[in-house]
């Protein structure tokens, strides 16, 4: 599949030169500010998360980013959603994007899990019409059942990440962000939503996926991306990254 | 591949690239991007109102009556500290509702402010992981402030029918501009403020601070006619100064000063009702919406920077 993809597929995601440098300051409040005023050098810290990351990623394809921690997978996926600025190169997109970083993040606790779903939904990029019309498949993905109008804080931690899931795919993304939440919820729970990435990848939508998992990186994914220290370092088949990747560690 | 997938393919070969987070770059062309961008958006800035409004007093059982009680005590404690106590009754006709006006217009904005300063901290899980266009946090505070303003206004026009003081005369007219300052100057400051608040998180504590000052130096508690009276030129003219004291009084015009007691009880004492108000108080508004709207416009330039930086500083 991937290399019929690969040789008609448009780009979707163009990354040129990117680099990402973090300064780390120490102080935060503003006597310290003032105290150390001058000085500041001294409590600022460079560092590079990304260094002249260049790729390109065409549609349909399922990436793969992995890499210790530290190396700058997340940084790189939030770059590309657009939650974190470059500081130099560019990132270049198109298609509708859906980022699942975090699953639930924009839960409010003290609402409901109907007013939620509205909400997260609408947080994802969903129109009113269209969370009210998968509503009840949101409902029936997440298992759950009457729980749906009781707050969320009262939920357990496995029918949360549910619920968030069962938003999260119901976005109509080209491109998903996937940042280490497949791993959540139980067995069959997993399954199912393995089998919906499966779907997603026959719909020909573009999935960029952080993991530490190797059996899940190698299950799904058709390119994986290694990265070290802010660099890539491999660049290709799954396989064969994946042995990069484990030379990486030593 | 299936045919969905080439269909989207063929869709997506079709569609510009964009560049991610460089839109805010250009000086003006970036404001625009980012209006459209926010009206994209619009139906989560209205979710995100309504939640605010539905967390806040989720779980209490008197829920919204909260968002009035507080405005009520503040009117009880000044309305006898000051109407009674230090007598202010006798020479402000009608101080109950002066007071509650000031009160109302001065909630909106400090409300505002305060909520807004700290929306972009309160949304900081939201902020480092899904990007939404981050104006419509502190936007959204203002939306949820003036929802109770609303509501403390509907109390407001209550208490001013049942003491027989509503004349419909063309003086209403001065509520429009004296809401539109503070919009102005509240959503400017709110986006400014809580920009930096992300990198000096001192600016919630100012705030508050300077909001205890503030009530005090905006004709709140007591009238225009108290200061331009016991204050020389000068001192009243940096009075002036304050957007606030202009929309404060602006609102007192519409909602107070019409009132048929008041108009009575001034005559009656010969004093001019125009000492509530400085003479230039229309060239004073227009001037304020000017500046306030430029205002608004810098601070939301200066938050478009910022906030490039704000997932990681968080």
């Amino acid at each position: 599949m991937t290399t019929e993809v690969g040789t008609t597929a448009p780009v979707v995601v163009r990354i040129d030169d990117l680099s990402k440098r973090f300064v780390i300051r120490k102080e935060k409040s503003l006597k310290e500010r003032i105290v150390n005023f001058g000085r500041s050098q001294k409590f600022k810290e460079d560092f590079y998360a990304l260094k002249h990351v260049s790729l390109d990623i065409p549609a349909g394809q399922t990436v793969g980013l992995v890499g210790h921690n530290g190396s700058g997978k997340s940084t790189l996926l939030k770059t590309i959603g657009g939650i974190i600025q470059p500081s130099s190169g560019s990132v270049q997109r198109r298609g509708q994007i859906a980022a699942l970083l975090e699953l639930g993040a924009g839960f409010h606790p003290d609402l409901t899990g109907r007013e939620n779903v509205e909400l997260n939904g609408s947080i994802l990029g969903l129109s009113r019409q269209t969370i009210a019309a998968s509503f009840d498949s949101i409902v029936e993905f997440s298992e759950i059942g009457d729980f749906i109008d009781t707050q969320v804080k009262f939920y357990s931690s496995g029918m949360y990440v549910r619920l968030a899931f069962a938003i999260a795919v119901h976005v109509d993304p080209d491109i998903l962000l996937v940042d280490e939440v497949l791993a959540v919820g139980d067995e069959p729970f997993q399954l199912k939503c393995m089998a919906k990435i499966r779907e997603f990848q026959e719909q020909g939508r573009t999935i960029v996926l952080v993991s530490h998992a190797a059996d899940q990186i190698r299950d799904v994914c058709d390119r994986v991306i290694v990265l070290k220290h802010g660099e890539v370092i491999f660049d290709g088949d799954t396989t064969p990254g994946l042995k990069a990747l484990k030379k990486s560690f030593s | 591949m299936t045919d969905t997938a080439r269909q989207r393919a063929e869709r997506l070969s079709t569609l510009p690239f964009e560049t991610v987070g460089g839109g805010y770059r250009n000086f003006f062309s970036g404001t625009g991007h980012a209006l459209r961008q926010l009206w994209q958006h619009r139906e989560l800035q209205g979710l995100l109102v309504r939640r605010e409004l539905k967390a806040r007093y989720k779980d209490s059982s008197l829920g919204f009556l909260w968002s009035l009680i507080k405005p009520l005590t503040l009117l009880l404690v000044y309305y006898f500290a000051i109407g009674k106590v230090l007598g202010a009754e006798h020479t402000t006709p009608m101080f109950a509702i002066l007071v509650f006006s000031g009160l109302t217009i001065w909630g909106l904005f400090s409300e505002i402010l305060t909520t807004g300063t700290m929306s972009i901290l309160t949304n900081a899980g939201l902020i480092k992981k899904v990007y939404v266009p981050r104006e419509i946090f502190p936007l959204a505070a203002v939306g949820s402030a003036l929802f109770n303003f609303a509501i403390q206004l509907g109390v407001l026009v209550i208490a001013i029918i049942a003491f027989g003081q509503f004349v419909f005369t063309w003086q209403l007219l001065y509520f429009f501009p004296a809401v539109l300052i503070v919009l102005l100057f509240g959503t400017a400051f709110a986006i400014l403020l809580s920009a930096l608040n992300v990198y000096l998180r001192d600016i919630q504590y100012l705030v508050d601070v300077a909001m205890m000052i503030l009530v005090w130096a905006s004709p709140i508690i007591y009238s225009f006619a108290n200061v331009a009276a016991n204050t020389n030129k000068f001192i009243t003219s940096l009075y002036l100064l304050n957007p606030m004291t202009v929309a404060v009084i602006a609102f007192q015009r519409a909602m107070w000063l019409p009132g048929p007691t008041v108009q009575n009880e001034l005559a009656k004492a010969h004093v001019d009702p125009a000492t509530f108000y400085p003479a230039d108080l229309n060239l004073r508004l227009v001037v304020l919406i000017v500046i306030g709207a430029v205002f608004l416009w810098i601070s939301h330039r200066v938050f478009l920077r910022l906030q490039g930086n704000f997932a990681q500083e968080i």
